[in-house]
């Protein structure tokens, strides 16, 4: 029959084999995602625990595949269809379609069995309520459940819990964050008196008919999609899915300096409400005073970029200049020389606080110099940092000389150049991607640093930003997260903006250097 | 511009680069340097461009001696084998580079580009990157560079080894041409015999850091001075036999205990003048298939080299190269007649290996 209905694929609208093929296929899916999780939860993770080890990854994971399962088990059972979609598109739907609900009502079935999913057993309060004008409207409780064990009565308006008023998806969260028996105290309205009970959260399953709706449109949803899906974008949605929280971290950060406070991505006003944006978090910007905190951004700004700025030049300098020394010409001492700097590229400059703190003293007591590059100036900050980075961009430059034909310099040199002029124009130009990467790097660790800027500055007329961003979190007063996001953000802005502009030379080195090499 | 090396001495810590290398090229000529890989050719052109400082001797051009004088300053052209153009610079940039540090006016540098590049036969190539051009188009590019500046040296360091065969055979001829039509000394580095055979005026041959000969490529092949020569020059080797040459019967013979030779007296008066065993030597070409030959011997081995076989035969405990005519169907395991051009054969000390002919 099967045989008869391939071979005429106009003939008809359904066959019966497709169906249990593509049933077959979701139905293995769900099986063995489902035996997957009982793997974690209830093998795995007794197993551990009798080793006394306290872990939570076996049962993210057990949970994870459950969440999974009844995808996977659509998309399976539509993929056997594929290969029909080509010619009959009619006849691929129908099947996967129906497939589809088969599958869903298996699961749903099996979720109720083992009581997860929907089923599973929740903190609950064990009424319905509905948001109203004055508060949240008790709808109806379960007979001899919490709430009316707790006294509760049809009708009430719950406005709070102690002294904080409360909207009904406020209250949501509160009890879903709550254990079983915790004591949660309402304040409610009953018969405009204003009184309050305390209710005992409860283990409940409140299963939802709406939620089983929803579900069956989503399989449905996922098996019409898999069925017509491009393999070739599976990886981009993969990247996708992976990239979003990344995403939203950023966009969660923008949002949050225009607003006083946030739910997740919403911004929030004083009384609950979505709204409430405010340029309040951006005023360090154009004052000098926040809650008291003397500051001058301007001053802390400019401490950040000179400290990036001087390590940038200095560190292109001379770790140009070196590099090629010490690939290109052989003195004594060249090897130790290299040893040396490597050893110290692995030192943490932590452990060389103290030692550098008195060479700087001692620099600021130098007569000029010290103003300079002394202790508790950006230019002694820069210097420290400048050493700290010399040895990765010694190395780095050495690198990319060494891969610079010999013949190429002596042509130059043939052709009537000097050595100078040699370096500057021939060499040079071939090493701009490792040129590039050195300086953005050197400027970012410049422009991000803290550590040595934090030891080494004393008072404010010195610190940089990230200095500055640490001071907000007080440790005396409650912290502002808006206010620390939006200097954050003024903070990472300018690397933003390298990054757009520079990121094709960045891919180029990590593309494997030199271009347009004979 | 005539160069003159004088005991030539580089060493690199321990190695040996070159070692007291003396010649002299005259103004004009076309000089190749010749020797197995290692041996220090591209040593010694570099310190001829002085890229290398000499550990000892001296380089002369024409009379100034210029060892310690730099690169910039020697007005050389060269031409790496690697062919080293500048990567980030276009084609036009490349050859109007060494115009550029000769401060040579802007409009002029574009005409000399230009009449340079289409002389090479890449004046439509200006534009472009050395990374998007073919191995002999950048070929052209660097011979192109080294010529612009119109040197008073030319020095090539094995520049047509990267190319194809027939590319390379008509590349020769057109360099031979151009230095001989613009009289630039030129020094060649090759380690293709043939290259240096067609092209030099003098073959300066060079192993293990020295000089084995200087001489003209007729020289070099028809009397050769040395035994290391007769064997290194020409392709297949020269054959080598012991013998013993008397003078009998008014007649020289080469004789061992497998066959007896006549050589013609103004040969044969030399060779027999060394008294004991002597070297004979006696090129493949020089050796026939004859039905009244002298030599009778065993084939060995039959290889086709397309116009002739080049065949082994074992002759009494030697083994004689020989050049047959493939039309012959010569088979391994045939015995074969061989006639010797007698007017040929070279004679050498078997001590010193100096030639007994030419010395
Ligand atoms: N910079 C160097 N440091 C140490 N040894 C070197 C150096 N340059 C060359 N040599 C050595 O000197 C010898 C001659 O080298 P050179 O490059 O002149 O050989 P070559 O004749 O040009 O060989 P090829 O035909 O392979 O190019 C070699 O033994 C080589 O190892
Ligand atoms: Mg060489």
């Amino acid at each position: 029959m099967a045989g008869t209905a391939t071979t005429s694929p106009t003939a008809r609208v359904f066959v019966l084999s497709d169906l249990v093929r593509a049933v077959r296929a979701g139905l293995i899916a769900v099986v063995a995602l489902a035996a997957g999780a009982f793997l974690f939860e209830s093998v795995l993770r007794p197993l551990i625990a009798s080793a006394t080890v306290d872990e939570t990854v076996t049962q993210t994971l057990a949970g994870l595949l459950l969440l999974l399962m009844p995808f996977v088990g659509y998309i399976a059972s539509s993929s056997t269809l594929r290969p029909i979609a080509r010619t009959d598109i009619l006849r691929a739907v129908l099947t996967a379609l129906i497939a589809a609900g088969v599958v869903h009502v298996a699961v749903v079935a099996a979720q109720a069995a083992f009581e997860v999913g929907p089923f599973a057993e929740r903190a609950s309060l064990e009424m319905a309520l509905v948001e109203g004008e004055g508060g949240i409207i008790v709808e109806s409780m379960i007979p001899g459940g919490a709430a009316e064990q707790a006294g509760m009565q049809l009708g009430d308006v719950i406005t709070g819990i102690r002294r904080d008023s409360v909207d009904l998806a406020g209250l949501l969260t509160r009890v879903g964050q709550s254990q079983p028996d915790d004591p949660l105290r309402l304040r409610l309205l009953r018969d405009g008196e204003e009184m309050q009970i305390t209710v005992r959260v409860a283990l409940a399953t409140e299963s939802n008919v709406d939620a089983l709706l929803q579900g069956v449109v989503i399989a449905l949803i996922v098996a019409v999609v898999a069925l017509f899906w491009p393999g070739a974008w599976t990886p981009f949605a993969l990247l996708i899915l992976f990239l979003v929280p990344m995403v939203v971290g950023y966009i969660w950060l923008i949002i949050a300096t225009f607003s006083y406070r946030t739910q997740g991505l919403l911004p929030l006003d004083g009384s609950g409400n979505i709204g409430g944006l405010t340029l309040e978090n951006w005023r360090f910007l154009t004052t000098n005073n926040i809650a008291g905190y003397q500051f001058d951004i301007v001053r802390i700004t400019l401490n950040s970029l000179l400290i990036a700025v001087a390590m940038t030049v200095t560190v292109l300098l001379v770790s140009s200049m070196a590099g090629y020394a010490l690939s290109r010409m052989n003195f004594p001492g060249r090897r130790t020389f290299l040893s040396f700097t490597l050893i110290l590229h692995g030192f943490p400059a932590v452990t060389l606080i103290i030692p550098i703190f008195f060479v700087l003293i001692n620099l600021a007591n130098l007569p000029g110099i010290g103003q300079v590059v002394g202790f508790n100036t950006p230019g002694g900050i820069a210097l420290v940092m400048v050493a700290f980075e010399l040895p990765l961009g010694v190395w780095l430059m050495k690198g990319f000389f060494d891969n610079i034909p010999w013949d190429i310099e002596r042509s130059a040199l043939i052709d009537g150049a000097s050595r100078w002029r040699t370096f500057r124009q021939i060499l040079l130009p071939q090493i701009r991607p490792g040129i590039l990467a050195l300086g953005i790097f050197a400027f970012i660790s410049g422009w991000n640093a803290y550590i040595i800027p934090a030891t080494y500055s004393i008072g404010r007329g010195t610190s940089n930003l990230p200095v500055f961003l640490n001071s907000l979190l007080g440790e005396t007063s409650p912290v502002d997260w808006n206010q620390v996001a939006a200097v954050g953000l003024f903070q990472l802005a300018p690397i933003v903006v390298f990054f757009v502009f520079a990121q094709e030379y960045l891919l180029n080195i990590y593309a494997g250097g030199t271009k347009g090499t004979t | 511009m005539e160069v003159t090396l004088e005991n030539l001495t580089k060493k690199f810590g321990n190695v040996v680069g070159v070692e007291n290398l003396s010649l002299d090229i005259r103004e004009s000529e076309f000089v190749a340097f010749l020797g197995p890989s290692g041996c220090g050719k591209t040593t010694t052109l570099l310190m001829i461009a002085g890229i290398y400082k000499p550990t000892a001797g001296a380089i002369r051009f024409d009379d100034r001696v210029v060892n310690q004088v730099p690169p910039q300053d020697r007005n050389v052209g060269m031409v790496f084998q690697s062919y080293a153009l500048y990567p980030h610079m276009t084609v036009f940039d490349n050859l109007a580079y060494p115009l550029k540090l000769k401060k040579v006016p802007k409009r002029e540098q574009v005409e000399r580009v230009q009449r340079t590049a289409d002389a090479m036969g890449i004046g439509q190539l200006l534009d472009r990157r050395p990374g998007q051009l073919s191995g002999g188009q950048q070929q052209r590019v660097a011979l192109g560079r080294a010529l612009v500046k119109e040197p008073d040296i030319l020095l090539f360091d094995e520049p047509l080894s990267n190319l194809d065969a027939r590319l390379r055979l008509s590349t020769r001829g057109e360099i031979k041409q151009l230095q001989k039509r613009l009289g630039i000394t030129a020094i060649y580095v090759t380690h293709d015999q043939v290259e240096a055979m067609t092209m030099a005026d003098r073959i300066a041959v060079i192993n293990l850091g020295h000089l084995q000969a200087y001489d003209t490529p007729e020289d070099l092949y028809d009397r050769p001075k040395t035994l290391f020569i007769a064997g290194f020059v020409g392709n297949p080797p020269m054959n080598f036999l012991n013998v013993e040459v008397r003078r009998e019967e008014g007649a020289f013979k080469a004789r061992n205990h497998a066959f007896a030779l006549t050589i013609p007296p103004e040969r044969g008066e030399k060779a027999a003048s060394q008294s004991g065993e002597v070297v004979l030597g006696i090129r493949p070409e020089d050796i026939s298939v004859a039905p009244e030959g002298e030599l009778e011997g065993e084939v060995a081995v039959v290889e086709p080299l397309g116009r002739d076989d080049l065949i082994d035969v074992r002759v009494g405990e030697s083994v004689l190269f020989v050049l047959a005519d493939p039309h012959l169907r010569i088979r391994a395991g045939d015995k074969v007649r061989l006639h010797v051009d007698t007017g040929r054969v070279q004679f050498f000390d078997q001590k010193t290996e100096q030639s007994l002919l030419w010395s």
